[in-house]
């Protein structure tokens, strides 16, 4: 078995299936992994693979061109699922896309199209979650910043929805994870940045800010509940105790 | 129209008199004049908790520049409570202060409660604040009425008048109607807002007068309809179909409760059997002037997201049948969005009412639910689902479960040719399962194993179904002991609701498979 193991970047991850692919060794001889590669196998060849980005422009165009952009956008949204296999599942299926054509995510008959669509679906929800339960702070007048800790790197996600919600104001989504921070300038083009130890280390202690809406919003939040039905059971489903690190209502 | 100014003098008069009253008060016993806004937004969610709805759906509407906010059609739930209810807008009244006495309402006349009334800034901060920092996703403002309908109706207007100019809020907004308040200002508020609800609280004119001597049924159907009437002239305007869109799956269905009358808003009842309020509903009418003409020309259309309803079981003795009756004719006739039911909650010591203390009728609210989701998305009729002889549900087993069992010459159903309508009616399959089945059985033949790869409750359906001619297992089609399997799967999902506890019993050979 030939195994390719890359980044979990984008750039990084579309190099690797270039590179796989043109191997030629043989698509049921090859196997694609995230790094860091926890344990190593015996008898297999690993090769580690570097961004390259015309190879990875390469692999965008022909899935474009070829295949679809909706497939093209479905598999961009996937790559920043947490789960190891996302990269040798999107390999697979494109393997079917470019012999099937873009119809390719409704064939369910393969099983690895059956569990990119799984993750593909579960990742969409951990985004709804987090749309739903960022929280953000006022830094200073004007200036919001919110801290997330999801399990995929999805920040990015949550750019177009974030900025259609409040086109107008200054605000940052920081990743503290994965070390990324969203950054929306009021009424420009958000854009993404990795975050340097000493930038991350200033940006920690935003939500020790004292901000008297968080206090309010926990009053409401305490009211509004009606003690004669109290559901915990249900509380906790719908509002994922992992999600809520970061939620004002339940810090003390 | 009405005397605009002089109820605001006199508001103020009486207001000031109140605040020296209190002034007086504070310097005897040193309490604070003024609530703060932190005691304020505590009285004023605290007493808007009853109300149901905290939805933030139906309009999808992008954000603009200098603007903040926009709005997602499927809704989007910002917290859940420690009741399980999400919190999705801002819940408050504006005011608890009321002159109505309404038997069940918490902020009676009658009832000695802390009371207070939020300024419209206030409000409006409030929301702006909240909504930037995402705990909320819009605005959901009742009130209790103050001085009168109208001067409570006219503050609501003026607070969301400042919240979407001054304040230049674009996300989603709920207001309550208040019974009686003049068209103009009812208008206004659906121009500014994003949905609109009238309160039925009760479903009849009997429990209306015993419990709430000062509403009207007229006074909440009339604006009802009036409100619907305008819906539908702002969604012709704006090139859509008079009727609001309903969930896609009722385009598959010939027969449903939206089906033939479709076309006509504001017709008398709509289904065969009209509810009790049939009579009461007038001609087609719709609002003609705002009460400011600003409101008209901001660009928005009438309640964009619709108007929904609220009403309250188990203070009276309505029978679920009538409860259901009534909500197909509200959707039929109003083109409702939703009809929300709210198990009573005994706040409040009154001969009339159950007292405080008893059990909320969660379980029955949620058979209501259930008969709710069958109306709007499966193609039931209210009388299929009860009749005179049984006019409760029964509290073992679901509503869907209850039909097929007296309806056991309609089964098995044959999974590979049966219609849309068909399926739909099957325990077990859902829009959702019905479309996955019709997609699939274009391509190949449907059996269990892909069923339950397609996630279909197998649990249930498993006894109504054939793929191909064959049951999942040889079980007899047959009342009892279809009955007897679902209740010991209905028990499970249940027991947390009716706060029971799940009772396993010795199997029987003679009770369970008559074996005689």
């Amino acid at each position: 078995m030939y195994i390719f193991t890359c980044e979990h970047k984008w750039d990084a991850m579309l190099t690797c299936i270039y590179d796989a692919w043109a191997s030629k060794k043989g698509h049921a001889n090859i196997k694609l992994m995230l790094e860091p590669v926890e344990q190593y196998s015996l008898f297999d060849t690993y090769t580690h693979v570097d961004a390259d980005e015309k190879k990875a422009e390469s692999v965008m165009r022909s899935v474009k061109n070829k295949i679809s952009f909706q497939l093209y956008r479905q598999l961009a949204y996937a790559s920043m699922a947490y789960e190891k296999d996302i990269l040798d599942l999107m390999y697979r299926v494109l393997i079917v896309g470019f012999s099937c054509g873009p119809d390719v995510l409704n064939m369910v008959m393969y099983r690895e199209i059956l569990q990119f669509n799984q993750i593909y679906k579960r990742l969409c929800k951990e985004v709804n979650h987090f749309q739903e339960f960022t929280r953000f702070h006022e830094v200073q007048k004007g200036v919001f910043v919110a801290h997330i800790e999801p399990k995929s790197q999805l920040v990015v996600a949550l750019g177009p929805i974030f900025a259609d919600r409040m086109p107008s104001e200054h605000f940052m989504i920081v990743d503290d994870v994965h070390r990324e921070a969203l950054i929306h300038p009021r009424n420009e083009m958000y854009y993404l940045k990795t975050l340097s130890d000493e930038e991350y280390e200033q940006l920690l202690h935003t939500e020790e800010i004292n901000d008297s809406y968080t206090d309010l919003w926990k009053l409401f939040f305490h009211t509004i509940a009606i003690k004669e039905r109290a559901n915990a059971k249900c509380q906790d489903n719908l509002f994922p105790l992992w999600t809520r690190k970061h939620a004002v209502e339940f810090m003390e | 129209m009405f005397a605009k100014g002089s109820f605001m003098i006199e508001y103020d008069k009486k207001e000031n008199l109140l605040n020296i009253n209190q002034q007086n008060h504070t310097i005897a016993t040193g309490i604070q004049p003024e609530k703060s806004l932190a005691k304020k937004l505590e009285i004023l969610s605290d007493a808007a908790k009853y109300d149901v709805a905290c939805t933030s759906s139906g309009v999808d509407r992008a954000g603009k520049k200098g603007y903040l906010g926009n709005s997602c059609a499927a809704g989007v739930c910002h917290s859940f409570a420690a009741d399980g209810r999400c919190i999705s807008l801002l819940k408050i009244l504006m005011t608890n202060h009321c002159i109505y006495d309404c038997k069940y309402c918490k902020n009676r006349k009658s009832n000695d409660v802390e009371r207070a009334t939020f300024s419209p800034q206030e409000i409006c901060t409030l929301t702006i604040e909240f909504y930037k920092r995402n705990y909320i996703e819009g605005l959901f403002l009742s009130s209790g009425i103050l001085k009168n309908p109208d001067y409570t109706m006219e503050k609501i207007v003026e607070t969301l008048r400042l919240l979407r100019g001054e304040y230049r809020f674009n996300g989603y907004i709920h207001v309550k109607a208040i019974p009686g308040a003049s068209k103009e200002l009812l208008y206004s508020a659906g121009l500014l807002a994003d949905r609109i609800s009238v309160n039925m609280e009760l479903p009849t004119q009997d429990s209306l007068k015993k419990l709430a001597p000062n509403k009207q049924m007229t006074n909440i159907i009339r604006p009802m309809n009036q409100i619907s009437g305008t819906i539908a002239m702002h969604r012709l305007s704006a090139d859509k179909a008079a009727r609001m869109e309903r969930a896609g799956i009722n385009d598959r269905l010939i027969h449903s409760i939206w089906g033939d009358a479709r076309q006509e808003i504001g017709a008398q009842g709509g289904s065969g059997q009209p509810g009790r309020s049939g009579h009461l509903m007038g001609e087609i009418e719709s609002f003609l002037f705002p009460a400011d003409k600003k409101d008209l020309h901001m660009g928005r259309s009438f309640a964009p997201a619709g108007q929904s309803t609220q009403m309250i079981i188990g203070a009276t003795d309505e029978t679920d049948l009538e409860l259901i009756r009534t909500t197909q004719s509200l959707y039929r006739s109003f083109d409702l969005k939703r009809v929300f039911y709210s198990g009573y909650i005994p706040v409040n010591e009154d001969a009339m009412l159950p007292a405080i203390g008893t059990p909320v009728p969660l379980l029955r609210e949620h058979r209501l639910y259930q008969a709710d989701w069958l109306l709007r998305y499966y193609g039931f009729f209210a009388d299929e689902l009860l009749s005179e002889e049984h006019p409760f549900f029964d509290d073992a087993i679901d509503p869907k479960c209850n039909w097929a069992l007296n309806h056991l010459e309609e089964f098995p159903v044959e999974i590979n040719t049966a219609s849309c309508e068909k399926l739909l009616r099957v325990p077990g399959i859902g829009p959702t399962g019905a479309k996955k089945i019709l997609n699939a059985r274009r391509y190949r033949s449907v059996d269990f194993e892909m069923l339950k790869k397609m996630r279909i409750t197998l649990k249930r359906a498993q006894y109504f179904i054939t793929c191909n001619g064959k049951m999942l297992y040889h079980t007899p089609i047959e009342h009892r002991f279809i009955r007897n399997r679902l209740i010991d799967v209905e028990d499970v999902s249940t027991a947390q609701i009716g706060e029971k506890t799940v009772q396993f019993q010795q199997m029987n050979l003679f009770t369970d498979y008559h074996v005689s």
